[in-house]
């Protein structure tokens, strides 16, 4: 069941668009990941999502009613949602205190209130931390409190703005198992940013790549810098990173932004001794299994991410240092 | 100096022996300033709330101009509201000359600026992510002014230590709204004034005595909050 949809989302700041999406929807009961570099727009949308903004144009539908482009009447549909922000506030009162906002708000009676605060507590694991004040809370302890308070409001939908970012690989792992747990126990649908390729991998059911406000179908950092001429038989050819030269179809010229797609690179086993159009050569530098996937980082003067499910590749075949030919079909290739 | 050691020595024990007149000075100074303390809050922290939380046309016009009024003397609002409730006044038919309800008028007018402008500051200092915070945990917009509200909670109240400060120490309005009535509209400042040119030291230095400790106490308790504050 389609849980969100936008139709046509805009939000302008002044001259500068910073999100600007055709069409846009998310599953119930998914753990999506939006992908994108900063100021890709990626905090916007989620702050579009949570109704704590309203966008300049377009249209957005929550289980299909479409939503008042004045977001002040929205606090019954709020309360469905709930954002845990990049770098979160916590009210300076106790963490017991902090959990208890949520559910103050809704008028949950006391006894009601205690049982389910120390149930999200345990759940981020912060039950031994319950009546410390928040002012001596480490950074991880401060994201876990902000995520029980989320939790005790009893969300359908969860976003995290890069909820592992500047914590320590402990903490990192505990954020993540949290945030497996709650879409897995509770079917709480699950929305997180983040840089990170592999967590992305590890955690998102499907990745949505952001780019200068806009859907791209190149998650994983393939996004580079372009340069699109003509070449002698009236075909576009683009350079990309100065050092790739790549047949694609666009109607634009110049310098340009370039997102190839990890999902849609082929390994070309037996390249052959004629040239293949948009054959590249890479030396294999990285080699991670995430979930069903197999994320490959190859050097080709600047690193290229393949991502190839499992099934389809040996990986006794593959190896650190290895030269690979891997296939970048025009129909991978997307030029902003 | 044994003059002035005399009266010391008097007006302490003035003190000691709970002089009647004297704790009705300090009883009628502290009630109109305690009451038009809590009306200018009343009427204050919620401006200050929408000036810091609002944007609108005129709001940096509005803030220039309740700074302004931040140094507005005592006898300018004396004279502005004289003007509306003696008898030639549009408000004259109320008979609030000379009462103790024209002084917190006055006194209310005073402060009010000072409420607002220090709320509004309070309120600007908080973390604009706290709101943000509030709504996506479900608030409303007044839940969520009301957990501001907790944030600022110290700088709203020092505001208010502040206004109570101005209002008590002030001559200017209890004397031209008050009248300086003995048992009626006398204050501590009024008192002070007048037992000066009586050239009656003892009650004035007991006055001053107290008036001093009040000013004491208040910049204890505000110099406590504003070390909370920062926490």
């Amino acid at each position: 069941m389609i849980l969100f949809e936008a139709k046509d989302l805009t939000k302008t700041y002044g001259k500068r668009t910073v999100l600007d999406l055709p069409y846009f929807s998310l599953d119930e009961g998914a753990v999506y990941c939006l992908q994108g570099p900063n100021g890709s727009g990626k905090t916007t949308l989620l702050e579009i999502l949570s109704f704590l903004l309203p966008p300049t144009t377009g249209d957005i539908f929550y289980k299909g009613r479409k939503i008042d482009s004045n977001i002040v009447r929205l606090t019954d549909l709020r309360r469905e949602i709930v954002l845990v922000p990049q770098n979160p506030v916590l009210f300076s009162r106790t963490v017991y205190g902090n959990v208890e906002v949520g559910l103050k708000i809704r008028g949950i009676q006391a006894e009601q209130r205690d049982v389910r605060i120390r149930e999200c507590l345990d759940i981020v694991n912060m039950l031994d931390l319950a009546n410390a004040h928040v002012r001596g809370l480490s950074g991880g302890e401060v994201q876990r409190t902000a995520i029980a308070m989320g939790l005790a409001c009893s969300p359908k939908v969860i976003f995290f703005d890069e909820p592992t970012s500047n914590l320590d690989s402990m903490s990192r792992k505990a954020i993540e198992r949290i945030i497996k747990s709650i879409n897995e126990l509770d079917g709480i649908t699950v929305v997180f940013t983040t840089h990170d390729a592999e967590q992305a991998f590890r955690l998102a059911g499907s990745v949505i790549a952001l780019h200068e406000g806009r859907l791209v179908n190149s998650a994983f950092g393939n996004i580079f810098n372009g340069l699109v001429t003509d070449d002698s038989v009236d075909r576009k050819i683009c350079l990309v990173e100065n050092m790739v030269r790549l047949r694609v179809d666009t109607p634009k010229a110049g310098p340009v932004s370039v997102c190839i797609s990890p999902t849609d690179l082929r390994i070309v086993n037996d390249p052959g001794a004629s040239a293949v159009e948009n054959l590249l050569k890479g030396t294999i530098t990285r080699i991670s299994n995430e979930g069903e996937m197999v994320l490959i980082t190859l050097d080709l003067g600047f690193p290229l991410n393949v991502a190839l499910p499992q099934e389809n590749i040996v990986l006794s075949t593959l190896c650190l240092g290895r030269e690979l030919h891997v296939l970048c079909p025009s129909s991978s290739i997307q030029i902003l | 100096m044994d003059f002035f050691l005399d009266s010391l020595k008097s007006a302490l024990l003035l003190l000691w022996s709970l002089d009647p007149e004297l704790f009705f000075i300090i009883y009628v100074s502290l009630k109109v300033s305690f009451t038009a303390t809590v009306f200018a809050g009343l009427a204050g922290i919620p401006c200050g709330f929408l000036i810091a939380l609002r944007d609108f046309p005129g709001k940096k016009a509005l803030a220039t101009f309740l700074n302004s009024m931040l140094a507005l003397p005592t006898v300018v609002v004396g004279l502005f509201v004289y003007a509306f409730i003696s008898r030639r006044g549009v408000l004259g038919f109320l008979d609030l000359l000379y009462t103790q309800t024209a002084m917190v008028i006055g006194q209310f007018i005073l402060i009010l600026p000072i409420v607002i402008t220090f709320t509004s500051a309070a309120v600007s200092q908080v973390d604009s992510r706290f709101r943000k915070t509030a709504l996506t945990l479900g608030a409303t917009q007044f839940q969520a002014a009301l957990l501001i509200f907790g944030e600022a909670r110290f700088g709203i109240v020092a505001s208010m230590i502040a206004a109570f400060g101005r209002v008590v120490s002030e001559i200017g309005i209890a004397m031209m709204l008050g009248g300086n009535i003995k048992g009626f509209t006398r204050t501590m400042t009024t008192a002070m004034a007048l037992e000066y040119d009586k050239g009656e030291f003892v009650l004035a230095v007991a006055l001053g005595i107290v008036l001093l400790l009040i000013s004491v106490c208040l910049n204890v308790v505000f110099r406590m909050i504003q070390g909370r504050s920062r926490i």
